[in-house]
């Protein structure tokens, strides 16, 4: 009779614990199904390599989206990433419990869960009017502010994953801290690292609301980082909420195409780092 | 390994960053196409995003005679525009609902023009089973469904206007706008102006504490919940009404006639309205037979006072083009056209735009 029991148990257990696994991917595979079934048909070659077109004349892409989401992304990385993981070394290696680093964790933790369009706002306030005009810069800047927090957090937990030992035994080789850092401590943990940094950088790659404030958005091409600049999100949600439906097309490609950017980058990063492991 | 596949990503970097650059290059519009014409100008624009489709088609157009002058318009919605325009991080601004005193006097660049670009109607549009198309809803009725006094389709009150016509037992479902609008602010406006009670219970304005029903974000959100209610009724831009196959009411105007929202109905409240040398009026409600009583214009904002010759030569040249040849793409897209007797004061106006002094067109 136990014996029954317990398989049935089992059995029950692992029949819930399938079905959860099951219910948490219906909407992950709901979205990218209707997002390929509704964003497949209005993709082709020329929505890569054309500028918008005014409703109703064919040929319309978001060529100019797609590069202007790729610059922002690029300048938030460039800005984002080093700060992120720099601060986080210096909160888990060298600063772990004064004042200074339970300030830094809490703003982090406040920042993280603050509405991107206040990022946006101020933003705008502090440097769109300063420098007169929307830009590129300025939405590459609210991105890095957003990815910020994010990089700080997952890069701490990775650091702090690393076991002590292994610091330790470099002390015991002679090695400087500064070098048992770089060389054992970031390598040991760079997967975790890099996996957070790219899940940043997906995060902010679909951010409408600060981009509205920032970079404005262009039908044209950017001449310069100091002009207001097209982004895929920005232009998905100005021809979603049109009323016209050849618009809604066209944001349903700018969709699947910003989706299979994230995936892409995701992919890359594992197929580059994949080798390494805590 | 680790290294080895460090410098492919970022070799892969290099060439992502460097092809998106290359296309600037390649692409830039800034080359003048021979036609003997003024200096180039890039203009930028932001606000109304009612406005948007028709602007974004007009500038398309007037490029392709003046491939010299860039234009970027962008729908961030009408508050944005105002906020941005006032604090001059765009050249001109566009909005739905005209700006208030206090904000034209918060402005950094001086004096405002609101010159009208285009009408917009609202249309009330509704979910009943069986219904007719142009269903005869009388201004007081239309008020009490709003303000949850009517809430039966089998009410006497619409069947007073519809005679012959059997609608259902079936509980109303008000829909509106959940987020702040240029539409909810014509709709309210125009319910405010024909009952007393709607103006002291609820008012007008781009959100408002609704008494009853569901909200939606949103045009597209509204007609979202008015096509899977059964029972609904909500208001809508004409042109999403009619993108999605509503059917629309017919309103009684001043003068007591049923009148459908229509582009003509929609330009001859604009033709019949009283309007004052600012610009800056409603049209809800506006005398003349034709006239649809639910409509509102959609301005550009635009200094009077240029700070560059080049920019505000080739705005006004725009903006006066838009109001004139520009008109003619308005049909094809559901906006209705500026009366004839309104674009000959919006030119008074462009000629009152100056650069130091000086009018930028004669």
């Amino acid at each position: 009779m136990n014996e029954y029991f317990r398989k049935y148990k089992n059995l029950m257990m692992l029949t819930v614990f399938i079905g959860a696994t099951i219910i948490a991917l219906i909407p992950l595979f709901g979205v990218l199904g209707y997002v390929v079934k509704n964003g497949l048909s209005a993709l082709n070659l020329q929505f890569f390599v054309n500028l918008p077109k005014a409703m109703g004349l064919p040929g319309g892409g978001m060529a100019n989206a797609i590069a202007g989401t790729l610059i922002m992304v690029l300048i938030a990385s460039a800005l984002g990433i080093p700060i992120g993981i720099l601060a986080a070394i210096y909160l888990t290696e060298y600063d772990r419990h004064s004042w200074l680093s339970t300030g830094v964790r809490f703003a982090t933790d406040v920042l993280t869960g603050i509405p991107s369009i206040i990022v946006g706002i101020v933003i705008y306030t502090a440097v769109v009017l300063r420098m007169g005009n929307f830009s590129a810069l300025a939405g590459g800047l609210s991105l890095a502010v957003i990815m910020i927090p994010l990089i700080i957090r997952s890069t701490e937990e990775m650091l702090k994953l690393v076991s002590h030992s292994i610091r330790e035994a470099g002390f015991a080789l002679g090695i400087s801290k500064a070098k048992t850092i770089l060389k054992i401590v970031l390598p040991t943990a760079a997967k975790g690292i890099i996996t957070g940094a790219m899940l940043a950088v997906a995060r902010v790659a679909g951010e409408t609301a600060p981009l509205l404030f920032t970079a404005l958005g262009n039908q044209y091409w950017s001449r310069s980082l100091n002009e207001p600049t097209a982004s895929l999100p920005v232009q998905i949600f100005q021809y979603a909420t049109s009323p016209y439906k050849e618009w809604h097309q066209l944001a349903w490609a700018g969709s699947l195409v910003l989706i299979l950017m994230v995936i892409t980058l995701n992919l890359v990063a594992r197929y580059a780092f994949r080798s390494r492991s805590i | 390994m680790f290294r080895k596949k460090g410098r492919l990503l970022a070799h892969v970097l290099t060439a992502v960053l460097m092809l998106s650059f290359v296309g600037c290059g390649e692409k830039n519009p800034g080359t003048p196409t021979g036609q003997g014409q003024a200096e180039t100008a890039n203009l930028t624009g932001s606000g109304s995003s009612f406005v948007y489709p028709l602007l974004n088609q007009q500038i398309e157009e007037y490029r392709k005679g003046n491939s010299n002058i860039t234009i970027n318009y962008q729908s961030s919605g009408s508050g944005a525009g105002i906020k941005q325009v006032s604090e001059q991080t765009i050249d001109f601004g566009a909005t739905d609902g005209p700006m208030t005193d206090e904000q034209l006097k918060a402005t950094k660049g001086g004096q405002l023009l609101h010159i009208p670009l285009t009408l917009g109607a609202v249309a009330v549009t509704y979910n009943v089973p069986n219904a007719p198309k142009e269903l005869k809803i009388a201004p007081t009725v239309l008020a009490d469904i709003f303000l949850g006094k009517i809430t039966n389709w089998n009410d006497q009150q619409i069947a007073n206007d519809n005679p012959g016509v059997s609608l259902p037992d079936s509980k109303i479902t008000v829909a509106h706008r959940s987020d702040g609008s240029g539409t909810t602010y014509i709709f309210s406006d125009y319910l405010s102006s024909i009952s007393p009670e709607w103006l002291s219970k609820v008012g007008k304005g781009t959100s408002l504490n609704w008494p009853a029903g569901l909200g939606g974000k949103g045009n597209a959100g509204v007609a979202g919940v008015i096509q899977q209610t059964s029972g609904s009724i909500g208001y809508l831009e004409l042109a999403y009404a009619v993108q999605n196959n509503l059917p629309y009411a017919m309103m009684k105007n001043k003068e007591g006639k049923w009148v459908p929202p229509s582009l003509q109905t929609t330009s001859a409240a604009a033709a019949a309205a009283t309007i004052p040398d600012d610009m800056r009026v409603s049209i809800v409600n506006a005398p003349g037979a034709d006239a649809y009583p639910i409509a509102g214009f959609s301005w550009a904002l635009i200094y009077k006072d240029q700070t560059d010759k080049a920019k505000g030569t080739a705005l006004v040249n725009f903006i006066n083009w838009s109001i004139h040849d520009g008109q003619a793409l308005s049909e094809g897209l559901h906006y209705a056209k500026l009366p004839a007797s309104l674009v000959s004061r919006e030119e008074e106006m462009l000629k009152s735009i100056t650069f130091q002094g000086e009018p930028l067109i004669k």
